[in-house]
């Protein structure tokens, strides 16, 4: 990982604040800037904002102020850029979200066709490339519900690949999974990494950000309380805050 | 879900028990007290009769009246379910004019006597709009073909007009209903859903289009079919508008028979008939979509 040569910023943050209708604070004056090829950590208690900030990278949630460019492109009031900015940023959710209703290769080749406007055959060809990424090319006829939550992930990674997004973001991506299962999925967002894709990753596996994370961010309440290496973090936390957090999790 | 075994109470053999007397007690108060005279053997004869010309048994004026009410049940739920749909997605809308428009819809149906609505509408578009359709004039310059095609779908051409305004009466009537199972069907799909969706760049309408609506619509299927049941017997209410369904031919065949008892306990056999058939056909489904889902 030494080696790796970081590119220019691809996702700017600046000072993003987001209240929800409930007066519930999610995000204070939050900035961070990311570069490509980068594999950021976020870690944070529950409730710290780490999901309210990856939904309001692609415009899930609206921010109340403060500016977010992802690639160039200003997330704003346009509607044109928020959905220009969808297709570039791919998320993977905890609970996966697949389409019941829908085969896996079907779930994958849906947005390729529709948004990229790829032909069926292209879509499938490259779904199935995909597939054998993520191991498990004889699932693409299967359903949703015929397969175990770790396949279901990787199918879910494979989806948003299938946009050829430029940067990936998982929202704790292998917190609803059986312990058996975790490595399988952390090990296809590994190879991701090796492969130079700019990652946002939420997670509470500390094994992952020491191995695979150029940085990582603590926050809580909405602001970043620290960020650094992960080296950093496991030998040399400066705030208070931040030790205690990581003697409950480590 | 755990299945409890329905077992048979002292409560359940006592209202058998009352059922059975009050039966019991009707029927010899119409048999004694009023000295009826029924003559069941008429009754057949208006179901099948003997065609003398063609030597053949065909179907007479209750099973014409069972299978027009049943041609108007489909076509109706079908139609309702088309105006259904797209009232039930305006429901949803952000938008708050397509909300009012919809609601107005739904609270207009659903606050108005059946009966007021079904003149209002009939005679509004047998009157106005079947004209303009100009379906009589069609059928009649149309080949033999077409017109048995359309007596097979529909109904006899000479009653094609009323026929049709009554079918578009009933579906903008079950069409309310269909709006609220519809708007149900949208609510219940996860928010994930559209999440995962939007988050892949899919826009409102190819997100409601390819992933909720699909989704919506499985699970609205057993209450869809359970809408048709309705309208099998909510269409006997045309019968005031002289579709000769199987209500209207009840009504008829009393008058020239006077055989008011046999007739409606033939009815409403018939009706029954139907109903549970597809009340049976719908648990049947419920049951196989909800392991399905499972
Ligand atoms: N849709 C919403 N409406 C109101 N409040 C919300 C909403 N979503 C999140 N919140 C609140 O915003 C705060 C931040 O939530 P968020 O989901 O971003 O936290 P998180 O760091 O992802 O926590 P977790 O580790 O539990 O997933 C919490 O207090 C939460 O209750
Ligand atoms: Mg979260």
């Amino acid at each position: 990982m030494q080696e790796k040569k970081l590119g220019d910023y691809i996702v700017t943050v600046e000072k993003i604040n987001k209240t929800f209708p409930n007066g519930v604070c999610a995000l204070r004056e939050f900035s961070t800037r990311i570069r490509r090829r980068e594999v950021v950590v976020i870690i944070g208690p529950s409730g710290s904002g780490k999901s309210t900030f990856l939904r309001c990278l692609n415009g899930l949630e609206e921010i109340d102020s403060g500016s977010i460019v992802i690639d160039g492109i200003p997330l704003d009031e346009n509607k044109k850029n928020r959905w220009e900015i969808r297709k570039e940023v791919g998320m993977v959710f905890q609970s996966f979200n697949l389409f019941p209703h829908k085969t896996v290769l079907a779930n994958i080749t849906l947005a390729p066709r529709l948004v990229r406007k790829k032909s069926n055959d292209e879509a499938a060809e490259m779904a199935m490339d995909l597939l054998r990424k993520v191991n498990i090319p004889e699932k693409a006829e299967s359903y949703p519900s015929q397969l175990s939550g770790g396949q279901q992930q990787r199918v879910a990674i494979a989806r948003a690949l299938a946009m050829h997004p430029k940067v990936m973001m998982f929202d704790e991506a292998t917190s609803a999974l059986d312990p058996e299962m975790i490595g399988e999925v952390l090990d296809v967002m590994k190879n991701l990494a090796e492969e130079g894709m700019t990652m946002i990753v939420v997670t509470h596996e500390m094994g992952f950000a020491r191995e695979v994370s150029d940085r990582v961010v603590f926050m809580e309440d909405g602001y970043i309380v620290e960020e650094g290496t992960a080296e950093h973090f496991f030998t040399n936390p400066q705030k208070e805050r931040t030790k205690l957090f990581l003697s409950q999790i480590l | 879900m755990l299945q409890k075994k329905s077992k048979i109470t002292t409560l359940d053999v006592f209202v058998l028990l009352a059922l059975l007397g009050a039966l019991v007690y009707v029927v010899y108060q119409v048999k004694v007290k009023l000295n009826y005279n029924w003559q069941w053997g008429i009754i057949p004869q208006y179901l099948f009769r003997y065609d003398a010309e063609s030597g053949k048994w065909v179907s007479n004026y209750l099973i014409h009246g069972l299978l027009t009410t049943l041609r108007l049940s489909f076509w109706g739920t079908l139609l309702a379910t088309i105006l259904g749909t797209v009232m039930g997605l305006l429901r949803v809308s952000k938008s708050l004019f397509h909300k009012m428009l919809a609601r107005s819809y739904v609270e207009l149906m659903r606050n108005l006597p059946p009966l007021v609505i079904i003149f209002i509408f009939y005679f509004f578009i047998s009157d106005q709009i079947m004209p303009i359709i100009g379906l009589d004039d069609f059928l009649r310059s149309s080949s033999a073909g077409t017109q048995r095609l359309f007596e097979t779908l529909f109904s006899p051409p000479q009653f094609a007009s009323a026929f049709i305004s009554a079918l578009f009466t009933l579906a903008i009537f079950e069409g309310a209903y269909i709006t609220e199972i519809v708007r149900a069907g949208i609510e219940s799909v996860e928010k994930g859903q559209w999440e995962a969706s939007h988050a892949l760049g899919l826009s409102k309408y190819h997100s409601m289009r390819h992933i909720i609506l699909p989704q919506a619509m499985q699970r609205l299927l057993p209450a869809l079919a359970g809408q048709f049941i309705s309208l099998i017997k909510d269409s006997a209410i045309v019968s005031v508008i002289s579709i000769q369904e199987l209500s209207y031919q009840g009504t008829q065949l009393m008058a020239s028979t006077y055989l008011t008892i046999e007739i409606w306990i033939t009815i409403t056999a018939l009706y029954l008939v139907m109903t549970l058939t597809f009340s049976l056909g719908v648990g049947k489904l419920e049951a196989y979509m909800a392991k399905s889902q499972a």
